[in-house]
């Protein structure tokens, strides 16, 4: 208990946005423990200066994925966002929502389709039980080439890689990183039907590798890896499928 | 002010250029894409340009004079830098499309942006000094 | 599922062969390119900076054909890459069958005009 403790006054800029109105930015000056995360600094907005800002959060150490935001522009999980690491004794913090979802109210977007989405490549939000235990134990656990070990369900579905993704900023159609590599995950060779997903106008021909989606993921899950590696499958199929 | 999906389209494109918060991917993508915008630009240009061959040597020699000043070799040093980059960008995004050097992607960038960039100053040179 | 039914609808978006097509004219591109360079430094020392030269140069049985499949693998290359960067505008359907009739014809205009401005030289080389 004998760490020093430092008070930063840092001054938060939210994006505020109500039905149809203009959007328009928030500003609060406040006291912070820079050791404390971005999260806690809104939750205080919320319970201590305006009890009207909305936002979504659950679980406080980036295992729900709800409160990906736009942190001085860069997407990050505020959970686990360092006040220290965006900011200076002083200075501003700007928190905008995610990118490329329609925005429901202040920094809450809408999922529903992304999720709609995941659940069509075979990523359920709800798995029963039974079926958890039974399929754990025939998990993949390491990436093939025996060395470097990769957990295959890391996804946590926070959207930050379709925030950061400069194809999905013009077009909403593309499936985007996190349901491609979803797909990945799952796995053509256990669901065969995914390849007609995968491989479709909005599939995985759109991506145009600015590696945006791994650069921002929270989790690991390395969704442009797993697309280019969905490619390298798709396309040897192709060839199968052609000289066959 | 963030950007969201009830926007799209055209309205949108200027994102693709913007790099502020982003990794050395969207610089390659960024890259990429102007170049790739350049090139074919630069590709009808030269088809309609060559056609003064078909007019005959005075019309190519002349026309050949007016692009020896210094703006036009310029021009053609944009076009060399840009070819040497789209090219070279194009083996590293070539090779991780196939799930190849995925991992090593940003290694990969800086040194085809070393050798683009070195190349570029060669010719500049070299078309400078000629 | 209700959003993307990848079994119906006209596909003329981004498939799997122009994709792949792009891939190989771009590595043929830089493979010709390179063989260009080595070619105009070692057989056209100094370059090809008069007419002559050119005129001469196309003499070379080898080059007029190196020169035509250079043309289509960078013409095709452009016009494919370029309508990649049109579909992430999302374009309407009718819009994205324009474009597609569009490239098509500036695709094969391009080549036509190549391969006659190709012949005119080579005609005039042997005359």
């Amino acid at each position: 208990m004998s760490t020093t403790k430092t008070k930063w006054t840092v001054n938060l800029k939210v994006y505020r946005k109500k039905g149809q109105k203009a959007p328009y930015y928030d500003q609060f000056t406040m006291e912070v423990d820079p050791d404390e995360y971005v999260l806690d600094a809104i939750e205080r907005i919320w319970a201590f200066h305006d009890r009207s800002l909305t936002f979504r959060h659950a679980c406080h150490h980036s295992t729900c994925g709800a409160c990906g935001m736009l942190v001085n522009g860069v997407e990050k999980l505020t959970c686990i966002t360092y006040i220290r690491d965006v900011v200076e004794d002083g200075g501003t913090i700007v928190i905008d929502p995610l990118r490329n979802f329609p925005i429901i109210s202040d920094l809450v977007v809408d999922m529903s389709l992304f999720f709609d989405r995941m659940e069509m490549v075979g990523q359920r939000q709800v798995i029963p039980i039974a079926e958890e235990i039974v399929g754990s134990s025939q998990k993949a656990q390491s990436a093939g080439n025996g060395k470097e070990y990769l957990r295959l369900s890391d996804c946590i579905e926070c959207g930050m890689c379709i925030s950061a993704c400069p194809i999905a900023a013009t077009n909403p159609d593309y499936l985007g990183p996190a349901v491609l590599a979803g797909a990945q995950q799952s796995g053509l060779d256990k669901k065969p039907e995914l390849l007609q997903i995968v491989d479709q106008e909005n599939g995985l021909w759109r991506c145009h590798s600015a590696y945006e989606c791994t650069a921002v993921c929270p989790s690991n899950v390395d969704p442009a890896w797993r697309i280019m590696d969905l490619r390298r499958q798709v396309t040897s199929q192709r060839f199968k499928r052609l000289f066959r | 002010m963030s950007e969201h999906a009830d926007k799209s389209g055209i309205s949108q494109a200027f994102r693709w250029f913007d790099p502020r918060g982003r990794d050395v991917g969207t610089i390659a993508f960024i890259l990429n894409r102007i170049t790739a915008l350049g090139l074919t630009f630069y590709l009808f240009l030269h088809l309609i340009v060559l056609g003064q061959l078909a007019k005959g040597a005075e019309a190519y020699d002349g026309f050949l004079a007016t692009i020896r000043s210094p703006i036009f070799v310029f021009g053609e040093l944009l076009v060399v830098a840009a070819g040497l980059y789209h090219g070279l960008n194009g083996i590293r995004v070539g090779l991780t499309s196939f799930g190849i050097a995925v991992p090593q992607q940003k290694k990969l960038f800086y040194w085809l942006l070393a050798i683009a960039v070195l190349g570029s100053l060669i010719f500049g040179i070299r078309m400078f000094t000629a | 599922m209700k959003m993307i039914q990848p079994t119906s609808g006209p596909k003329s978006g981004e498939n799997f062969w122009l994709w792949f097509l792009k891939i190989v004219t771009g590595l043929f591109i830089i493979l010709l390119l390179l063989i260009h360079f080595v070619v105009n430094h070692f057989v056209a020392e100094g370059g090809l900076l008069t007419y002559a030269d050119v005129v001469a140069y196309y003499r070379i049985p080898i080059v007029p054909i190196m020169e035509i499949a250079f043309l289509i693998f960078v013409v095709s290359h452009a016009l494919i890459g370029l309508r990649s960067i049109i579909l992430d505008l999302r374009p309407s359907r009718p819009a994205l069958t324009a474009i597609n009739w569009l490239f098509t014809l500036i695709g094969i205009a391009s080549v036509i005009y190549g391969v006659w401005l190709i012949q005119v030289i080579v005609s005039r080389g042997s005359a």
